[in-house]
């Protein structure tokens, strides 16, 4: 067996800025590889998770032109946590905007989890936009993807994290876990806010890979982290995605099945697990999709690094 | 700690049939040291059987392993009968055996179905327990039942759940277990033989971490699978022969007390572990072993390093 591939090495970016999106929001997004490369965007997840410095080495620097932005919100976006104007569709406004103000006519369009979510929205708003897609833990938003994280199913497989999850909500409110999550992620008081936001990041971040990584949950426990990514997620979340419906990306993909695309599944994905690449898989065959056994959700699990390098570089020009 | 494997190969200083009433006869055998402690291997399935390995989870110096095939499988006779074939005839074997082998006290260890039995039987007989070492727990409550054949493993093994449902025709899946029934007590020999090997198949690909093809080979071979999925089946739509499903939990008090090691794999997603931390909140002085990478199976290196870090423990008490 080859071994797996892993990251390219890492890089800084040759072009950074902020892109005034709103009167309220302003974007920033960021530029490195190969200035006249084939261009690629990277879509983070959560919502509300921003990007990292890592983000950039999925992609062959001497071949792509590597865009990474912070969606709303969150990372080096302002207002941070903000939610006012913070929807899928303005974010799918705002990939055109940055897509324009960069002078790019197509671009690869690389996401996973949440990140996979929009990637769908906006492939199928813009199919003309996109070369190819390249999707890791399918997320389509369905209500029960959401029960299965946030009310019951990972719970089955992590019920000791879990614990931590459900002891902040009292016992009353137990019913519609994210809904009495929402009352305290948008709460007045900042502590109670703070605390909520903690406990729902550290449960997604403690399930989130196959070996519980400490440093990852005491990362997701950071304030800054932790506001804007619970809050973003949870009212992303109460609100359907703002999709039509809750099937709305499956039932338009007769829109993108043209794309070629790769999709990238950890077996033991229990944030977002494997049912839904395989609905996604029989709704659109022509999307190759790679199981990975021994991988959880994160995309940096190892088989998973390697599914996803290989479609960059398989993609390049 | 240091990893832990099986003990060498060992054949049995003793092994022969039971006459347990007009109808059964069951074979045992014990290994290791005659003057030993007493332990009782419980295979799963119900069906399952016993095989050779199973013996080398104890030190044979210490103990005196005694085993046995379970009304209707391995080589106890008839083969794959349902008739007689209950949780309490199974439990009034298990003192026929004892008393007939002048045994007066004996450790228990059992994984999936037999951690259910175990726990069946130190319920009812308390005094002739000395120790429990337990593995993938399962204890037979509707909850655990509904997670494995409706709609917890196929959230993750969404492939392998395909082919389980497609042996049955679509009119008759809303009663998955009742369809399988019918096939697997029908008179049509080919039927039974095609239900009972998609039954043993689904179990078998989602029992290990990483697809184990000889597992799955195992499963299909039909000496093993017509008495694995037949005796399976018949007791879970019997719910096990317990009454409430809750049964099992709602005795622990029974069992305060009793030295008790629990091992689950994290993975484990035909019994998943919220199984095991039930059983161990229920059950004050019971430790709780999760092994963070492994599946239900007892084969995996860091369950067979548990389990017998377990009996090694238990070895000179």
């Amino acid at each position: 067996m080859r071994g797996r591939r892993s990251f390219y090495p890492d890089i800084e970016p040759y072009d950074t800025g902020w892109l005034k999106v709103s009167d309220l929001h302003t974007i920033y997004y960021e530029q490195s590889g190969k200035p006249d490369g084939k261009p690629v965007v990277f879509v983070h997840g959560g919502p509300g998770g921003g990007t990292d410095a890592k983000q950039r080495r999925f992609f062959d620097p001497e071949a792509y032109r590597i865009i990474l932005f912070d969606q709303r919100g969150c990372g080096r976006s302002t207002p941070h946590a903000e939610l006012r104007d913070n929807t899928t569709w303005h974010l799918v406004a705002d990939m055109e905007a940055i897509r324009q103000t960069l002078g790019i006519d197509r671009w690869q369009v690389f996401g996973g989890s949440w990140g996979s979510t929009l990637a769908l929205a906006y492939a199928q708003k813009h199919p003309e936009r996109v070369s190819e897609l390249v999707l890791r833990g399918i997320f389509m938003l369905r209500q029960k993807e959401l029960r299965w994280f946030y009310q019951q199913g990972a719970s089955a497989i992590f019920p000791d994290t879990w614990e931590g999850y459900l002891q902040a909500i009292p016992e009353a409110e137990r019913d519609d876990l994210i809904k009495a999550y929402y009352t305290r992620l948008t709460h007045e008081d900042p502590a109670v806010r703070l605390a909520a936001a903690q406990a729902w990041s550290v449960w997604e971040a403690s399930t989130s890979f196959l070996l519980q990584s400490r440093d990852y949950m005491n990362h997701a426990g950071e304030d800054e982290f932790a506001l804007a990514f619970a809050r973003i997620e949870c009212h992303y979340f109460v609100n359907g995605g703002f999709f039509e419906v809750e099937d709305q990306l499956l039932r338009d993909v007769d829109k993108i099945r043209q794309i070629p695309a790769v999709i990238a599944q950890g077996r033991y994905d229990v944030v977002c697990p494997m049912m839904s690449a395989w609905d996604l898989h029989r709704a659109w065959p022509e999307a190759r999709l790679e199981i990975v056994s021994d991988a959880g959700h994160s995309a940096y699990e190892p088989g998973i690094v390697d599914v996803l390098i290989e479609a960059t570089d398989g993609f390049r020009p | 700690m240091s990893s832990r494997s099986l003990y060498p190969e060992i054949e049995p200083y003793d092994a022969g049939k039971l006459r347990v009433d007009d109808l059964h006869e069951l074979y045992y055998e014990q290994c290791g040291n005659p003057r030993g402690k007493p332990v009782l291997f419980l295979h799963g399935g119900p069906g399952g059987g016993i095989e050779p390995r199973h013996r080398r989870f104890f030190d044979p110096s210490a103990y005196r392993i005694v085993l046995f095939d379970q009304r209707g499988c391995g080589r106890s006779t008839p083969y794959a009968s349902l008739v007689d074939n209950t949780t309490p005839h199974l439990l009034q074997d298990i003192e026929t055996l004892r008393e007939h082998l002048g045994i007066d006290t004996w450790q228990l260890f059992g994984g999936s179905w037999g951690s259910t039995l175990a726990l069946a039987y130190a319920q009812a007989h308390r005094e002739r327990v000395t120790e429990m070492i337990l593995r993938g727990i399962f204890t037979f409550t509707d909850e655990e039942k509904d997670w494995f054949y409706l709609h917890g493993t196929r959230v993750m093994f969404p492939d392998a759940y395909q082919a389980f449902v497609s042996a049955i025709p679509e009119p008759e899946r809303d009663d998955l277990i009742g369809a399988y029934y019918r096939r697997l007590t029908g008179d049509d020999a080919s039927a039974r033989r095609a239900a009972a090997r998609a039954w043993s198949i689904w179990e078998c690909r989602v029992a290990t971490l990483l697809p184990d093809d000889g597992l799955v080979a195992h499963c299909d071979d039909a000496g093993f699978t017509l008495a694995f999925a037949r005796i399976e089946c018949h007791y879970f739509v019997n719910n096990g022969f317990f009454s409430p499903d809750t049964q099992l939990l709602d005795n622990m008090d029974k069992l305060v007390g009793v030295p008790a090691i629990i091992v689950h794999g994290r993975y484990d997603v035909i019994c998943p572990p919220r199984n095991a931390w039930r059983l161990h909140q229920a059950w004050p002085g019971s430790l709780l072993r999760m092994v963070e990478d492994a599946g239900h199976s007892a084969n995996e290196p860091g369950i067979t390093s548990a389990l017998i870090s377990a009996t090694d423990r238990f070895a000179r008490r």
